[in-house]
């Protein structure tokens, strides 16, 4: 069995029309126990910008506060909100550097830019592989199932209303 | 550790902070995931004025392809790309620090760096690491001493060939290559072959598909990146709309969090050589 | 000279109270080549006199206004090994910032940190609408000043950034800027 299904949940994050969604379960289990229905995996880490750190429980709450400690520092020195490109290109460096003995998550940015408001969207492997598609990413348990339900669901440039309804109906 | 001494540009190299944990969960029976692989078909070739490279565009994880139009021609420098086969953020991170090193000794030296250069510094970062680091690479470029085609194998070392092939698919473009290539081809010719290598690769091997980018390196001028050169794998037209009615979905609850706009002044220049 | 022993410190209090190293150091910037940089609406100007010791030098070998990034450039005055130093920390730092974020270097971060380098406080300069060519014509201009000798494009050195990015000067594009100079 695979450590990344080990505590379970999946995220989806896609592009819409000058919007971006993102979703994700809130279970928290260890293989068939379920032990919380309430366990935050994507976080909100700017006004325009959530990252999705499914995976190895441990590591979506190392990750993500060593994440917001290395945002931290770039926002206070820069004295500027990071965009979500830019801190795709944190958490790949981040991940890496752990390629010999790497965190077990599998993480999905999805965002607005600052600077012009374009919908963006990231998923990266293990290792910061970073995939930067124009439809939609899937990480986690189920994504050969999400895979498909987006495939089959999403289409271009839909509005923020219809995007919820879509990613809604991808998930469950 | 996260102190106040963590520098924002943490100690260079890699980490093992995780091993030890990661050994014990894969003696529990959890090993490690696999990493995101390229698959793959990347080719070079030399042709009358400088070099061809191309590459598909398919990503693997496993037996779903995770990205249908990755980038796997890597820029070096003005002079010179990079194919990357293999463990894809190898590829990726790999020839992102040679390019930074590259450019660094292109400040150093004044003049255009030797493709000979790149290949020594690649080859050394992957001997340096054992095959751990799984990037498989073909490197073309020119210099003043001419075209120049390098493969380059994750342990370190190297060919150099006037033409090559990587990856997964690699037989099936070296299969397009032994029949066809020659000496001193057009680019016409060249991006043929180098295009129907590439599309070999696509059809033939399950690692391979999507599209085909190519990036011609002359020795009169600058590089031509060609990127989605041909869409090999047109994906079919969905026939028809399995869009849900608004409402379907019950909301439970709804929290509206207002965006603050603030004004950024912060100008952006682009750096002259992309 | 009681002040030589607290000489070798950069960072020793000297009994009067100075830091007798930094001051070293300030006299040396002092006795070295004027340089300048303006601000244009379109871009920016750096200048410098570049003026060799010796006619055994091949003049146009020895650079001090020097690329750092595709958008930066860089130019002093004083010690000449001091500055080669802080090119290639500033280089270093700029490719750091590159690979690690993916987008470049903004100026005023490449200036704190290479000041950090330095242990130096930095300084900004005034801005007023003025197109590039004047800049750096006014560049020219704010050398000649204090100028010993007869200014030519051998001389002198002058790099400037825009849209386009950052570029040292030919010398023969220099000159033209000089057949302008009263």
């Amino acid at each position: 069995m695979s450590i990344l299904a080990y505590n379970g949940g999946a995220v989806v994050a896609m592009k819409g029309k000058d919007c971006v969604a993102i979703a994700t379960d809130k279970r928290y289990g260890i293989q068939a126990q379920t032990i919380s229905s309430n366990f935050p995996k994507v976080f909100q880490m700017g006004p325009t910008l959530y990252v999705g750190l499914p995976g190895l429980a441990t590591d979506t709450q190392t990750v993500h506060q060593r994440l917001k400690f290395r945002m931290n520092l770039y926002e206070l020195k820069e004295n500027r909100i990071m965009r979500p490109k830019t801190f795709s290109a944190m958490l790949s460096n981040l991940l890496y550097e752990k390629r010999f003995g790497p965190y077990f998550i599998e993480p999905v940015v999805a965002g607005l830019d600052p600077l012009d408001n374009q919908p963006y969207v990231c998923n990266m492997d293990l290792i910061g592989c970073p995939n930067e598609p124009e439809d939609f990413v899937v990480s986690g348990t189920c994504t050969d199932q999400l895979y498909g339900m987006c495939e089959a669901l999403w289409e271009p440039d839909l509005k923020p209303d219809e995007l919820f309804e879509t990613i809604s109906q991808v998930f469950t | 550790m996260a102190s106040v001494l963590a520098p924002e540009i943490p100690a260079p190299g890699f980490s093992f902070e995780n091993c030890q944990r990661n050994a014990f969960l894969d003696q529990k029976g959890f090993p490690a995931p696999k990493a995101t692989k390229t698959g793959t078909t990347i080719v070079g070739i030399i042709y009358a004025d400088g070099v061809i490279l191309g590459a598909d565009t398919r990503a693997t994880e496993n037996t779903v392809v995770s990205d249908k139009n990755c980038q796997k021609i890597h820029y070096l420098a003005g002079n010179m790309y990079c194919c990357g086969a293999g463990t894809a953020a190898d590829t990726e991170m790999t020839t992102q620090t040679v390019a930074s090193q590259l450019e660094l000794q292109r400040l150093h030296t004044g003049r255009t760096v030797p493709v000979e250069t790149a290949a020594t510094l690649l080859k050394r970062m992957l001997f340096r690491y054992q095959g751990h680091i799984g990037a498989a690479l073909v490197l073309g470029g020119v210099d003043r001493s001419g075209p120049h085609i390098y493969c380059i194998y994750p342990h370190g070392s190297v060919d150099k060939l006037p033409y090559a092939t990587m990856g997964s698919g690699s037989l099936a473009a070296m299969a397009v290559f032994e029949a066809r290539w020659k000496p001193d081809m057009s680019e016409e010719e060249g991006k043929k072959l180098v295009r129907d290598a590439i599309a070999a690769g696509i059809f033939n091997d399950l690692g391979s598909g999507s599209n085909v980018d190519l990036c011609v390196i002359r020795t009169t001028g600058p590089a031509q990146y060609l990127r989605t050169y041909e869409e090999a794998n047109v994906k079919g037209k969905k026939q028809g709309s399995y869009r849900y009615p608004l409402g379907t979905t019950a909301v439970l609850r709804q929290r509206i969090i207002p965006l603050e706009v603030e004004a950024v002044s912060v100008r952006q220049v682009q750096p002259m050589d992309e | 000279m009681a002040s030589e022993r607290y000489s070798f410190s950069l960072t020793t209090f000297s009994p009067s109270g100075k830091l007798v190293q930094i001051e070293y150091a300030l006299a040396a910037v002092a006795a070295g080549g004027t340089s300048v940089g303006i601000k244009a609406s379109n871009g920016v100007v750096i200048a410098t006199e570049n003026k060799h010791k010796s006619f055994l030098y091949d003049e146009h070998s020895v650079n001090k206004v020097e690329m750092i990034t595709g958008h930066i450039g860089m130019v002093y005055s004083g010690m000449g090994p001091d500055y080669r130093l802080l090119v290639t920390q500033a280089r270093k730092m700029a490719q750091q910032y590159f690979l690690m974020y993916h987008e470049p270097i903004p100026t005023a971060q490449l200036v704190q940190r290479v000041a950090t380098v330095m242990q130096e406080y930095t300084q900004s300069g005034y801005t007023e609408e003025l197109e590039l060519d004047d800049a750096v014509h006014t560049a020219i201009l704010t050398l000649k000043e204090g100028f010993e000798g007869a200014m030519t494009a051998d001389n002198i050195e002058v790099g400037i950034c825009d849209a386009a990015g950052f570029r040292r000067l030919e010398p023969a594009h220099v000159k033209d800027y000089l057949a302008n100079i009263p």
